[in-house]
């Protein structure tokens, strides 16, 4: 069995993020950049399968420019067997990453597909689902649990009422939820061994998909300052006060 | 035009190029503090003892301008290296800029040996004459004159604040393998050791044994080793950037995850072939841990003429004697003994290295060895690992133990390893001078007086800045120490004033994180009270400050170019 995981470029968790001086985007200048996290928890997921013996062949593909390959090299020396660099300098939006990865998937013909649930940099939350769509895959989203089930997966969710529990025909396509596995760390042998596997680049004009946004960002602005609070010290001033503004 | 053009116009210009014309100007002047120091200091060309002691101040002045211009000169050498590599950003620039402006107004005005010994270009016998040469030459000027301004510094910090979550402030130069795992190792450090390190000092507590394993895990152990005894067969950068994470962290668990890289160097060069096949796998994996048992009550500095003896006896060698400041012997599996094989050399040359097992113990019960006690010694900083004084009535050691399977070699054996445990020692310091650099960002961001944050005061922030310089200045001396010692020469002076620097650095940092934090900083609830404690020890063990500084200066007076 085979395991394709995509994974993104965006800048690390802990950054402080910085707007362009002309609101036209995030300032990336001089960032550290880092692998999103979710994406961290679906390479992990896919380790733990070929580990536990269920699959054989974990791949990573990012698609990104140039220095997206120190991401795929993260996902390399964590123990993905070989990655693919899909190599554009154009930011591109969920569907065209769909699109791209459909190709991949074509090629590749993995039998699990596992997305991060959303990237931290735009929070779409979409790629996994497009990406189902268009392979005409099952899908399992926002997996808290994944555990293989004789040609199937059986997936824990968690939804508003609790927990949902699916049962996955192969292939499919799951995303991974925050609660799915804690990432390890890349040893010090694996991240030099990660120098030597194989990182293949694909030019995505052979694709002949449009990677032309279809979107407009307008503007880019700071969320507004909090204003200061209050300290209440009963419930009936709290009460009072909640009046007073109107709110109640 | 971008604020960073407007600076570096108001600044004194392109920086790689004038800090090249800087490093010889700085090598020119300490050319000429050698020669004079030569002259009056080993006047035939050997080193007049007496003089040297009784011109300490003078002597070791000359090792610390000596720093300094080697300080510059690999400055220069990183900016030329990064821009090159079109690595040199405006942060780098900037430090490199400030950090040379900075040493160079140093040299000429007197460096700080300690917060009350200064050394002055008169006392290292230049005249006026020269000490002008030099402050006058026009790049220093330039440089002294518009390279640290208090604009300079404001664009610095406020680089360093958007850099927040980088590794490093300023490139480390290195290449992209060292740094992802560089990377690793932070975030390691990060999530496993910085939330529990202020508990484990307060309480007095041994590091867990959970996190040595995962370091063993992270193939921590191994680092430098070759790959046929289970290592990684990596340079010694590697082994710094490593201790420098960890200690970041944790000054123990930096300690505890390169000192077996030590303990392994000195098996690796002066062990027997059984010895290496028997040791350095385990050391490697990090199976057995190591403690070296050097020092004895009488003893520090003066090694050479430690007391404990061994005494063949048949197939054993009995060892009797007292030792003190003996780190992390409890949990240790190994122990690298130095004692007195040969009672009628009262010298270096009566001493033999020992690799002695030992069963772990208890704090109820240390050293359930035969022949062996001790007592812990309880310790501002550096805990972790837990300090002991131990006892040694007739400790039997087989005699296959002996290091190289030759009496009377341990001492020259152990100085072999100088070079590495040194550089190591920086590379702890400036993890520990980041660290506290961390504390004082963090704080000088969250801590608000006068209606904004404190770091927005210019002494607050000046003094992140020069931590700032000062750590890449650190590391960048450190880093060429290691790259010597990986092409196989001898680098026991980059080595001895890499060490010298980054403790300084080390402790300045951190006295000075705990300024920016103030009566807070004095409390215990607050890490940088151990940060300060972690830092002390810095200039004192591994070759105290003076001691270092004695070394260095031998080695200037003695060498002839």
């Amino acid at each position: 069995m085979k395991i394709l995981v995509p994974v993104k470029r965006v800048v690390d968790y802990n950054v402080k993020i910085r707007l362009k001086a002309d609101g036209s985007g995030v300032d990336t200048a001089n960032v550290k950049m880092s692998m999103n996290p979710f994406d961290e928890i679906a390479i992990e997921e896919a380790l733990r399968l070929r580990e536990s013996g269920a699959a054989k062949e974990v791949i990573a593909v990012s698609i990104g420019p140039q220095k997206a390959q120190e991401t795929l090299r993260t996902a390399l020396a964590m123990g993905a067997d070989r990655a693919i660099l899909v190599k554009t300098d154009i930011a591109v939006e969920p569907l065209t990453v769909a699109k791209i990865l459909k190709h991949v998937a074509e090629q590749e013909k993995p039998d699990i597909i596992i997305l991060g649930k959303q990237a931290i940099d735009d929070d779409a939350a979409q790629t996994g689902q497009m990406l189902a769509g268009l392979l005409g895959w099952p899908q399992g989203t926002f997996a808290s649990k994944v555990v293989p089930a004789d040609g199937a997966l059986r997936i824990t969710r968690e939804i508003d009422g609790g927990l949902q529990t699916l049962t996955l025909k192969l292939p499919a396509v799951l995303t991974t939820d925050l609660r799915l596995n804690e990432p390890r760390y890349a040893s010090l042998p694996n991240i030099m061994k990660a120098k030597s596997k194989p990182l293949a680049e694909i030019d995505p004009a052979s694709l002949g998909i449009d990677l032309e946004p279809r979107l407009k960002v307008v503007k880019t602005s700071e969320p507004g300052a909090r204003k200061a609070g209050v300290k209440v010290t009963s419930v009936a001033e709290l009460v009072s006060k909640l009046h007073d503004a109107g709110v109640i | 035009m971008t604020l960073a053009a407007d600076v570096s116009q108001a600044g004194p210009g392109p920086i790689s190029g004038l800090a090249a014309e800087v490093a010889i100007e700085a090598e020119k002047l300490l050319g000429r503090a050698i020669a004079a120091s030569r002259a009056a200091l080993a006047p035939d060309g050997r080193v007049d003892a007496a003089a040297l002691d009784r011109e300490q101040h003078r002597a070791h002045g000359l090792a610390w301008l000596a720093t300094y211009a080697e300080s510059v000169k690999q400055l220069a050498a990183y900016a030329e290296r990064q821009e090159a590599q079109g690595r040199f950003g405006e942060i780098d620039a900037l430090l490199v800029q400030v950090g040379l402006a900075e040493y160079c107004a140093q040299i000429a005005g007197g460096i700080p040996m300690s917060q009350l010994e200064f050394i002055r270009l008169p006392e290292l016998g230049i005249s006026a004459e020269d000490a002008a040469a030099f402050s006058e030459a026009a790049p220093v000027r330039k440089l002294i004159g518009a390279g640290n301004t208090p604009q300079i510094r404001a664009r610095l910090i406020a680089l360093i604040n958007d850099a927040q979550g980088t590794a490093t402030y300023g490139d480390s130069g290195l290449d992209e393998m060292l740094e992802s795992m560089r990377g690793e190792m932070h975030r390691f450090s990060q999530a496993e050791v910085v939330p529990h390190a202020q508990e484990w000092h307060l309480t007095n507590s041994y590091i867990p044994l959970e996190i040595i394993a995962k370091m063993s895990e992270l193939g921590v152990f191994g680092l430098t080793m070759p790959e046929e005894f289970g290592g990684l067969g990596l340079g010694k950068e590697a082994m710094c950037l490593v201790s420098e994470e960890l200690s970041r962290g944790y000054i123990g668990v930096g300690s505890l995850g390169t000192r077996s890289e030590i303990a392994a160097e000195l098996i690796l060069g002066a062990g027997t072939d059984e010895q290496k096949q028997k040791y350095l796998p385990r050391l490697a994996s990090g199976e057995i841990l190591p403690t070296a048992v050097f020092t004895e009550p009488n003893t520090g500095s003066d090694l050479a003429s430690l007391k404990t003896r061994a005494v063949r006896d048949g197939d054993v060698y009995r060892i009797t004697g007292q030792k003190t400041w003996i780190t992390h012997p409890v949990r240790a599996d190994l122990m690298t003994v130095l004692a007195r094989t040969d009672p009628n050399e009262t010298g270096y040359k009566g001493l033999s290295m020992f690799l002695a097992e030992k069963p772990r113990g208890t704090d109820a019960n240390p050293f359930p060895a035969e022949g062996m006690s001790g007592g812990e010694i309880e310790v501002l900083g550096y805990r972790g690992m837990k300090e002991y004084e131990i006892s040694f009535d007739g400790l039997a050691v087989p005699a296959a133990n002996l290091l190289g399977g030759e009496e009377g070699q341990g001492f020259k054996q152990l100085m072999q390893t100088f070079e590495a445990a040194r550089i190591q020692t920086a590379a702890r310091a400036i993890g520990v001078a980041q660290s506290a650099m961390d504390l004082a960002l963090r704080y000088a961001n969250e801590r608000a007086q006068f209606g904004k944050p404190i770091v927005n005061f210019p002494r607050v922030a000046d003094k992140i800045v020069m931590m700032a310089v000062e750590t890449l200045i650190a590391r960048q001396l450190t880093y060429f120490a290691a790259r010597e010692k990986d092409l196989g020469r001898r680098c026991d002076l980059e080595a001895g004033m890499a060490k010298l620097l980054a403790a300084r650095v080390a402790w300045a940092a951190a006295d000075n994180a705990l300024q920016i934090h103030g009566g807070n900083g004095f409390a215990l609830e607050y890490p940088i009270s151990r940060v300060l404690c972690d830092a002390r020890i810095l200039s004192i063990f591994e070759g105290a400050a003076e001691i270092q500084a004695q070394v260095i200066a031998r080695r200037l007076l003695e060498t002839r170019n």
